[in-house]
């Protein structure tokens, strides 16, 4: 592997995504949503309406939780408020803020080497002595940097915004729990690199962004799955699941990268272009 | 205006042969490659010589860029050989490509990038250690002016001129030149033109060259590779190919000789007025004899051969290929 390459090309697409409004700006509403209005406006709620409406269907699900890390942890707290916002904010969030290294991963994969082809410069880089597993860590690398600053940021901003509104009701920190450390240093980087693995190889068999950008979407499915089972109580993460989907993404990811060296060619790739 | 006047300031094409052709530098044979069912490239065979430049000729759609990118290994044949240095385009690419420096018309750059942005880019891909490279080779095509400026405002000729600034920007053995003066203006094309051969000359670069403007070619190849539907129909020197084609060669000289029928000495002869008579020779020995003769009868200010240009022998070789 040569260095050097790897990060000339991944230098060079991130500053692409800089010099690129359309796609930087979606980008930057994640964070704002999902780190500052969701948390914000959801303990906002708690604090001021109270457990009301539809909120009651979740005391619902909690009463009937089994005995789990979970249950241990809203034994402790006193009232139905902070139970609501201690479930909401370290469990029902999680699959949410998965979503944020996927789309930010997918935007900058998809367009990897469909972009190059659309813009014709596939052919000047595979014309150059460059090796093709140079070029493609150069694209993983590129689109993981902008995934892991924003997933970063979005999860900082969480942190401090749940914290800084749930003051009044817990006089503590509440969250996160002790899921978020594999959830934030193992799943997530598993997860953008799988999603990325996904997208570029995709992206390198398809002729253009569009349809690259379309097929690479389908990964958020399993997201939503992980997002239902935490809603219905059926699946409920704790740090040992976490921990584990970790490890299954590490496999999954290393079973993608052996697949795309077999079948990764440049002849392939350069004729994709045509097509 | 003969050709030789012509490529004056041009490169002087090496006498034949003074290029070994023992080990070629490039050689192919056999070669075929097709898209579906479009048989682009057919049992192509050729040779070029290190220290050479070679033109390939050839209408749109006759296989020569696919030939330059299967001999870049970025495109696999279907079957035949390849040997680029030595080495096969399909097992050993990246050396290959490190020996080569391309220019297609296809192949682009990063418009939101300035052109030197774009070529500090590329020379870490190509490895090139010099860090003034870039700079250095924008200079040499007079790209100096235009460098901060993003490619994406460039003109066609501009980003023909950075383009073989990039195709050179590793010194590489052998050149592989894709239309270079598409899209030139007569002064940028001629200057692009003298700098090829300066290269060849100077470093002993390689150069196989592709091009529409024959009338260029003629003065910078020494040898040209005729390709059509991706077969080799013809090749040689100009002066090879001129004497394999032309019927006859034409004479004019600057005499007051009196023509007294349409023949002089058996050879058919018209006088074309001012004092000017034009001769109509079959081979081209029989010049010095007729020039001896016509000096010891006449006086005579200026003879000129008058040779079939490269564009009369594409069609020619075209012609009769075609027949």
């Amino acid at each position: 592997m040569n260095q050097r390459i790897v990060w000339a090309i991944a230098r060079k697409d991130v500053r692409a995504i800089g010099a690129n409004l359309q796609v930087w700006l979606p980008m930057l509403i994640l964070p704002v949503f999902i780190g500052i209005l969701l948390p914000g406006g959801l303990l906002f709620a708690l604090r001021t309406v109270g457990v009301e409406g539809d909120l009651r269907e979740i005391t619902r699900i909690l009463d009937a939780l089994p005995e789990s890390q979970l249950r241990r942890a809203l034994d402790l707290l006193p009232s139905v408020e902070q139970q609501v916002a201690y479930f909401a904010m370290n469990y029902l969030i999680a699959p949410i803020f998965l979503l944020i290294p996927i789309m930010a991963s997918s935007v900058v994969s998809a367009d990897s080497f469909a972009g190059e082809k659309e813009r014709g410069t596939l052919e000047s880089l595979l014309l150059t002595p460059t090796e093709l597993s140079d070029l493609f860590a150069g694209k993983v690398v590129g689109a993981m940097l902008p995934a892991a600053l924003l997933s970063t940021l979005t999860f900082g901003l969480a942190v401090v915004v749940a914290n800084l509104v749930g003051w009044p009701m817990f006089g503590r920190l509440f969250f996160p729990n002790a899921n978020w450390w594999p959830l934030i240093l193992l799943v997530m980087p598993m997860l953008s690199l799988t999603a990325i693995l996904v997208n570029v190889f995709i992206s390198a068999r398809v002729a253009t962004f569009q349809a690259a950008y379309q097929l690479g979407g389908l990964i958020v499915l399993p997201i939503l799955a992980l997002l239902f089972g935490q809603v219905s109580g059926v699946l409920l993460l704790d740090t040992l699941l976490v921990s584990l989907i970790g490890v299954i993404l590490a496999v999954v990811n290393a079973l993608l990268m052996a697949i795309i060296g077999r079948r990764l060619r440049r002849s392939q790739l350069f004729e994709s272009q045509v097509q | 205006m003969s050709a030789n006047e012509r490529g004056g300031e041009c490169a002087k094409p090496p006498m034949k042969g003074s290029w070994s052709m023992a080990s070629p530098l490039i050689e192919v044979s056999g070669l075929t490659k097709s898209f579906g069912s479009n048989r682009v490239i057919e049992d192509l065979e050729f040779e070029v010589g290190a220290g050479e430049i070679v033109g390939l000729l050839g209408p749109n759609g006759s296989g020569k860029t696919t030939c330059i990118r299967l001999l870049n290994g970025v495109l696999r044949a279907d079957q035949g050989s390849m040997r680029v240095g030595g080495r096969d385009p399909e097992r050993d690419g990246s050396a290959i490509r490190r020996m080569c420096g391309v220019l297609t018309e296809s192949a682009d750059f990063y418009r939101h990038m300035s052109g030197l942005e774009n070529l500090r880019f590329f020379a870490q891909l190509y490895g090139v250690e010099e860090r003034s490279r870039p700079e250095e080779v924008l200079r040499r095509f007079g790209m100096e002016e235009y460098q901060h400026r993003k490619v994406g405002t460039y003109s066609t000729g501009m980003r023909r001129r950075l383009g073989l600034a990039r195709a050179v920007l590793h010194s590489p053995q052998i050149l592989f030149l894709d239309e270079p003066t598409n899209g030139l203006d007569p002064e940028g094309a001629r200057m692009v033109l003298a700098d090829i051969a300066t290269l060849n000359r100077r470093e002993g670069t390689t150069i196989i060259l592709c091009s529409h403007l024959l009338q260029q070619l003629e003065t910078v190849c020494h040898r040209y590779l005729f390709i059509n539907r991706g077969r080799l129909i013809e090749q040689g020197s100009l002066t090879e190919l001129r004497d394999k084609y032309r019927a006859t060669l034409s004479l004019r000289v600057e005499t007051d000789l009196r023509l007294q029928s349409d023949t002089y000495r058996g050879v058919e002869a018209k006088s074309m007025g001012d004092g000017v008579v034009q001769f109509r020779i079959p081979e081209r020995e029989r010049v010095p004899d007729l020039l001896r003769r016509l000096t010891q009868e006449a006086r005579v200010y200026s003879a000129e051969l008058e040779e079939p240009d490269l564009e009369s022998l594409y069609f020619r070789i075209r012609g009769v290929n075609h027949a």
